[in-house]
């Protein structure tokens, strides 16, 4: 009677466990699982909407990685990438590390406001006031320059520059991002010791390096591979900006991709470009799971 | 001794004092672009491109906001697609995931992790490479164009699954263990007990899941062209065609209105909104 009842009472776990993740096992399956099995086998084919599919090999992926502008394209993704990686951690250290005091709670409130506002506000609305900002003639910023007898700087419109004001803005949106995480990193940093290394003497640039930095570079290395994973798929604030010029300049595998897919319905190439877009965030999130091993066994 | 330790702790005060005042400054300066549109989006077309600029509304002027609403773009329409769709998805997210985190969590049943496991490899793969298909099935589907294409892909996430698994983990389980020798059924359990006990989690990941869905600019991009099926973001190209014309006042005016929700959501909650903004940043 009792092993029925206990049997019983197995069937029933069981029974609800799949009735309860069924919703979100089938939606999962129908919007992430075969879409992604779908690409990589689009990636090697020619894809026609009307026609069907031909299977061409590596016939896209030898494209992309001989011809010069998706190579260009490639790297110039690379470039954004380290460029507001490295800005983006480095100014949120910065604002960490002057911000983890103690100081009245209004200022605190005014401080999360003022960094993490432009966090939680989507690039696409920032990046049109953004772009009035960098215009030449009317442009907020070079009319500060101009007062400050420096002449008209073409922001968006010179290839030299396109890819820095694409970054200043990037930094100034997502740098808060990684202060709030920081802050919170170096919060755990031990203050007996701290207060201990102050007592012998130690500079604070060398109280920094030897404690606070070790402390706080496990958090730091995630916000390096969480920030490049977002870098790499950077699209709005770029597509708003200057749209991928002047030429190719600013040009990401994003934007390649949405151009070859919907643009020249490159189909087939489209999909070899986001498989390549998934290998690369795919080696970073590998280079994570060892790392983080390592910085654990420390 | 004594002076010079005082001395030096003088001199500490006037380091805090200027690093704070600096903050305020940079603070004040990350504002600008939010101070910038809110006050033009107050002032007459006219003087749009008036230097200098002003960051502060000279008057409160209304009629900009009046121009977007009665503008040849369907702005009222549009707006409604917006909410209409994070409102939807929020609501969708927080009910599979809820009783999918409750399977995962409480329940044993075969084949139980590796579906967990299955699940949690979504969090790796980024939007570009599920779009494709997406757009060529909607495309045969006819639910290219219409929001509740953009509805029924963000109905569940692994990230939601992800965070409140583990939250419900960090719940003590007694409560769940009396009532089933009590006789209650699972969904019984479900519903009087790990609810309520994952009710904190809930918020946070409604408001992540709202601002993303708010803020979503790839997918809509992709898969909607037409203006009345619109969600803000991608509208915001379309309202530019006015800063051709000099009525820049007025794609500010729009753009106020677009943000209002998530700023708001951010002043009063704050706190929630930055700890599940984070915290879902920290899920690998």
């Amino acid at each position: 009677m009792a092993t029925r009842r206990l049997s019983d009472l197995r069937k029933a776990q069981m029974q609800a466990g799949y009735v309860f993740v069924l919703p979100s096992i089938l939606l999962y399956a129908a919007f992430v699982l075969a879409p992604v099995a779908i690409t990589i086998i689009l990636s090697f084919t020619y894809y026609d909407i009307s026609f069907g599919a031909d299977w061409v090999g590596f016939e896209n992926y030898v494209r992309f990685l001989t011809e010069p502008r998706s190579l260009e394209i490639f790297w110039n993704t690379l470039r954004f990438a380290f460029l507001a990686v490295s800005f983006n951690v480095a100014v949120g250290l910065i604002l960490a590390l002057a911000l983890n005091r103690a100081m009245p709670t209004f200022m605190l409130y005014f401080f999360r406001l003022a960094f993490f506002l432009p966090v939680i506000i989507s690039a696409a609305f920032v990046a049109v006031v953004w772009s009035y900002f960098y215009s030449v003639d009317f442009g907020v910023i070079n009319y500060y320059l101009a007062q400050l007898g420096i002449g008209q700087v073409p922001w968006l419109s010179s290839s030299k520059f396109a890819m820095t004001s694409i970054v200043i803005m990037d930094v100034w949106k997502n740098t808060g991002f990684f202060m709030i995480i920081l802050i919170a990193a170096l919060q755990g940093v031990p203050k007996p010791i701290m207060d201990a290394a102050s007592m012998d003497g130690a500079s604070a640039w060398r109280r920094f390096s030897r404690i606070t930095l070790p402390f706080i570079s496990p958090v730091l290395f995630f916000c390096i591979v969480f920030a490049s994973i977002g870098a790499l798929q950077v699209f709005e604030s770029i597509m708003i900006l200057t749209g991928g010029g002047p030429g190719d300049s600013t040009r990401s595998l994003s934007i390649y991709l949405v151009d070859e897919a919907f643009g020249s319905f490159e189909l087939g190439y489209a999909a070899a470009v986001s498989v390549i877009m998934m290998i690369l965030v795919l080696i970073i999130t590998i280079i994570q799971i060892i790392g983080s091993r390592r910085w654990v066994r420390e | 001794m004594q002076t010079r330790s005082m001395q030096t702790r003088e001199a500490k005060k006037w380091v805090d004092r200027a690093i704070i005042a600096v903050l305020l400054l940079m603070g004040i300066l990350m504002l600008m672009p939010f101070f910038w549109l809110f006050s033009m989006s107050f002032r007459p077309a006219a003087e749009a491109y008036k230097m200098p600029p002003s960051f502060f509304p000279p008057s409160f002027d209304l009629s900009n906001y009046q121009t977007v609403l009665e503008s040849s773009v369907p702005f009222l329409k549009i707006y409604w697609n917006s909410l209409y769709v994070a409102v939807l998805v929020t609501i969708g997210q927080l009910v599979t995931c809820t009783l999918a985190a409750f399977a995962y969590a409480r329940l044993r049943f075969p084949g139980r992790d590796s579906l967990f496991f299955v699940m949690l490899i979504g969090l790796m793969f980024p939007a570009q490479v599920t779009i494709l298909p997406i757009y060529l099935g909607y495309a045969k589907l006819g639910l290219l164009n219409n929001p509740i294409g953009l509805v029924l892909m963000g109905l569940t996430s692994s990230f939601g699954v992800f965070m409140l698994r583990q939250f419900l983990r960090s719940q003590p389980k007694e409560l769940e263990e009396a009532a089933l020798m009590d006789g209650a059924g699972y969904f019984k359990i479900f519903w009087r007990i790990s609810l309520p006990q994952l009710m904190p989690a809930l918020g946070a990941l409604a408001i992540i899941t709202f601002t993303g869905a708010w803020n979503a600019y790839f997918q809509p991009r992709a898969l909607i062209t037409s203006q009345d099926s619109m969600t803000l973001p991608i509208a915001m190209d379309l309202l530019r065609g006015y800063m051709s014309q000099g009525n820049l006042s007025v794609v500010m005016a729009a753009m106020s209105m677009a943000i209002l929700p998530v700023v708001l959501l951010f002043l009063v909650a704050q706190k929630m909104v930055i700890e599940g903004v984070t915290f879902s940043g920290i899920r690998a």
